[in-house]
């Protein structure tokens, strides 16, 4: 795992190196020409960033020199030295000697001594002679003859990164295309070609989404800060323990669920976690434990917040979400637990019985589902009243490769990203009823709602869906059950294509206001596939089911 | 579209120097339809066309040309050109127009040609046409021409608006 | 809302230490600029709270870029970064309008002070 006071160590070393290197081109140009005012100008402010950045590191010698010379090149910029002279070989020497520390911060070995060198740089600020030796003369050819070292860490844009990503989605793209011709032209040499493409084009992709993980540590690391924080504001104590930081994911995935994480960790201490005078009449401890963990479940990453505070009072959030008019109070008595623990994710719903002011200003966990449907991404939540809660966001690794499954609705075939999809079911008349017009199944003791694809996608009109009767069911029926925020629907199709990697293009204008679709993706054949949008649906059946 | 027609233009007006525009013509339901070739970004024959669901009926699906996936219109339909009965050929063409930030793709039946006149030709959009009640919004205006027969030139800015193009129904069940 | 911070520093290694502390404590990092004309796009465009201004930037004086941030973010407050040394600058720049000064290297807790203090209004002339 990488500790932040490594992370800042690598970026002065890589920093550092390259300041270096800048100093020695701008010297060589000095040595040209010694009014150059650009170079004067760079070699100081260049001093000045690696004194600043030395000395932040405790590399206080390092940083010394640095700030001796940055004096004396300020001094030859305004003109009260010349760079001639005795001067240009102590530059050289103090150069040199950077070079040399900077080396040895690399290889954690102590810093040689610069004492005679800073001596010598006091003296030319001063306006006086430097005392140079013949030793030091030789010394400084033997730097000629050293090394050159450039960094081997490369500091680079995100978005070079996702240009870099795109592309490669499309040469994906591309690549399945002409697998599919070289098998329908089933010519030898073009299908082992084809292959060999395919091959390296898969590797290409790995090796484009490996750039782009970082350790989930990273974004975790910054949460002692933000617990001690809120803890004192709430006047709580809690107890923060971490794991899993160097589980890697993507770094666009990360920054896309921070502020989510940043509110389910807030609500946690806030919420989550009873007040002292609370926890101590309940019999436990008086500090709180919070717990912010990652792993990784097959191709998924997993992130949960996990408190032993109260739990959630599945029966104050009933009652809320009736007050609310989330649901009417016949159908709230019905719904079990964690149907009921979904309303805590809808847009304006909040808990909180007083607005504090740092988990409150009236946003409710609703930005917590927002970000990770945007990401296609799952929540689960356990929660146990007096024991606690915990909240697991489910994560693909990356954003533009998604495993879907492939279906055909009237002759078309639509991809739902697998990490909605719960199961297929193939489904004869006898397993179906019909409750309140609306096809029913039962599978894993749950029923779950049955909604022909077809009617979601082509019915016309706001109108609700027509009263289903056991007339419209004649044979087997393909069922894929979709899961969003812990409610299941089944969604009748044709028939089932198969399972596919996907890249995934958004839409564009103007047909990007359709939320019912995530995108679409070109099939090998050169189809347009439109990408089926779970949570979108859902809401359309739960808005027209009759 | 390398071959530009020039119009025939009678010969004493050739004599001045006129603005001439250049149209892509093609033909929706018994009319000539114009829009300058500007606008204009390729035309193809009709790619395969992904129907595209909760969008009006105008809007054919959407298509993928060149690796860019595109909105096909139908604008017979758009304008209630289309005969009763005639359907949509087996084999249509595309005209591909950009507007600020996407492209769209227009749904003809024949090969549209292109065409130059003297701007002074195209008169500005009358009141009285009096059909299709949405199609006078966005025309430039009618072009006569000389040897008879009109060519009626659309402009595609004002056309191609997100909210023209997806007067979506149902949108607000599914949002 | 979170208070929203454009950091304006030359040296990656000094941008991510700030940039750090300021996320940690709950500051929203809308930009990072290296340069004064980088500074001045991101400040049109993302309108921050505050900005922090090192005093040395390779294509412009801090001072002049101090000067036309004035300009175009008036309500955007300026807080000075400097390394011992250039305390002339650094008198100068809160002449023009900067709020406060943090000297580098800095620590956690002055940043969080200064840039706190700069935010609520009622920052004069500060150092770390």
């Amino acid at each position: 795992m990488k500790t932040r006071d490594q992370e800042y160590r690598e970026l002065f070393m890589a920093e550092a190196l390259e300041y270096y290197d800048s100093m020695s081109r701008h010297l060589s140009e000095l040595e040209r020409n010694p009014n150059a005012g650009p170079s004067l100008n760079e070699l100081f402010r260049l001093m000045h960033n690696l004194k600043a950045n030395a000395r932040a590191m405790g590399f206080n010698d390092l940083g010394e020199v640095a700030h001796h010379l940055e004096t004396l090149f300020g001094l030859i910029r305004d003109q009260e030295r010349t760079f001639s002279g005795p001067l240009t070989r102590v530059v050289f020497t103090g150069v040199d000697a950077l070079g040399n520390m900077i080396r040895a911060v690399g290889a954690n070995q102590p810093l040689p001594d610069a004492t005679a060198l800073l001596d010598n740089l006091d003296r030319l600020v001063r306006g006086e002679e430097p005392i140079l030796d013949a030793e030091e003369a030789a010394e400084s050819e033997e730097e000629s003859n050293k090394k050159m070292e450039l960094s081997d860490l490369v500091y680079i844009q995100v978005k070079k990164l996702d240009n870099l990503l795109n592309l490669v989605g499309e040469l994906v793209i591309d690549r399945d295309r002409i697998m599919t011709l070289a098998q329908e032209l089933d010519n030898p040499a073009l299908l082992a070609t084809a292959q060999h493409l395919f091959r390296i084009s898969d590797d290409l992709q790995y090796s484009v989404m490996d750039a782009r993980l970082v350790g989930v540590g990273v974004l975790l690391n910054k949460f002692p800060r933000v617990v001690r924080d809120v803890a004192s504001a709430e006047g709580k104590e809690v107890e923060l323990t971490l794991s899993g930081q160097d589980v890697q994911i993507d770094r666009n995935i990360l920054q896309i669920i921070t502020d989510a994480l940043l509110h389910l960790v807030r609500n946690a201490v806030s919420h989550g976690l009873e007040t002292t005078e609370q926890r101590l009449a309940a019999g436990k401890p008086v500090v709180g434990k919070l717990n912010l963990s990652a792993l990784t479940e097959r191709d998924d990453v997993l992130i949960q917040v996990r408190d032993d505070g109260r739990g959630i009072n599945t029966e104050a959030v009933r009652r809320k979400a009736v007050e609310r008019g989330l649901v009417s109070a016949n159908t709230a008595a019905t719904l079990d637990e964690k149907a009921v623990w979904a309303f805590l994710f809808e847009p304006g719903f909040s808990m909180a019985q007083k607005v504090t002011d740092i988990s409150g200003r009236g946003v409710g966990l609703d930005v917590v589902k927002l970000a990770l449907d945007s990401l296609g991404g799952q929540l689960r939540v356990e929660s146990e009243l007096g024991v606690g809660t915990t909240f697991t966001l489910v994560l693909p690794t990356s954003i533009a490769v998604k495993g879907a499954l492939l279906v055909e609705v009237e002759e078309r075939p639509y991809a739902v990203p697998l990490l909605h999809t719960d199961t297929v079911l193939s489904l004869h008349p006898g397993q179906i009823s019909v409750v309140g017009g609306v096809l029913v199944t039962y599978f894993q003791e749950q029923s779950v709602p049955l909604v022909p694809l077809r009617q979601l996608l082509y019915d016309e009109g706001d109108g609700p869906l027509p009263f289903a009767t056991r007339d419209d069911i004649t044979g087997p029926q393909q069922v894929l059950v979709v899961n969003y925020n812990n409610r299941r629907l089944g969604l009748v199709v044709d028939r089932f294509i198969r399972q596919q990697n996907i890249v995934i293009k958004p839409l564009s204008k103007p047909l990007d206001t359709i939320d019912l679709f995530g995108g679409v993706t070109l099939l090998g054949s050169g189809q347009v596939c439109l990408v089926l949008d779970v949570p979108a649906l859902t809401r359309l059946f739960l808005n027209k089911r009759p | 579209m390398a071959e530009i027609e020039l119009a025939a233009a009678p010969k004493a007006e050739r004599a001045k120097p006129a603005e001439l525009v250049q149209l892509i013509v093609f033909r929706l339901g018994d009319e000539d339809y114009g829009i300058r070739i500007e606008q204009v970004k390729e035309v193809t024959v009709t790619p395969e066309v992904a129907r595209m669901p909760k969008t009006p009926p105008f809007i054919k699906g959407i298509a993928n040309l060149r690796g860019d996936i595109i909105a096909i219109l139908d604008l017979e339909e758009r304008f209630r050109l289309r005969p009763a009965g005639r359907p949509l050929p087996e084999r249509s063409y595309t005209v591909a127009v950009e507007a600020a930030d996407y492209t769209l793709g227009l749904m003809v039946r024949e090969v549209p040609r292109p065409f130059t006149l003297p701007l002074s030709q195209i008169e500005p959009a009358p009141e009285f046409v009096q059909d299709a009640g949405t199609r006078d919004k966005y025309l430039e205006g009618i072009a006569k021409l000389p040897e008879g027969g009109i060519i009626i030139v659309l402009d595609m800015r004002k056309l191609l608006t997100p909210s023209e193009v997806l007067r979506l129904p149902g949108k607000g069940a599914s949002s | 809302m979170n208070k929203r911070i454009l950091i304006v520093d030359d040296s990656f290694y000094m941008r991510t230490m700030l940039k750090n502390m300021l996320t940690d404590a709950g500051y929203e990092v809308v930009g990072e600029a290296a340069n004064g004309a980088q500074a001045l796009e991101m400040a049109t465009a993302t309108s921050p709270d505050l900005i922090t201004l090192d005093v040395i930037l390779p294509d412009n004086t801090g001072l002049d870029v101090l000067k036309s941030l004035r300009q175009i973010q008036p309500s955007a407050k300026v807080v000075m970064c400097s390394a011992v040394g250039q305390e002339v600058i650094v008198t100068e720049a809160i002449e023009n309008g900067a709020l406060a000064y943090i000297v580098k290297p800095f620590s956690e807790e002055k940043v969080l002070e200064i840039v706190g203090s700069a935010l609520q209004g009622d920052a004069s002339e500060q150092s770390a």
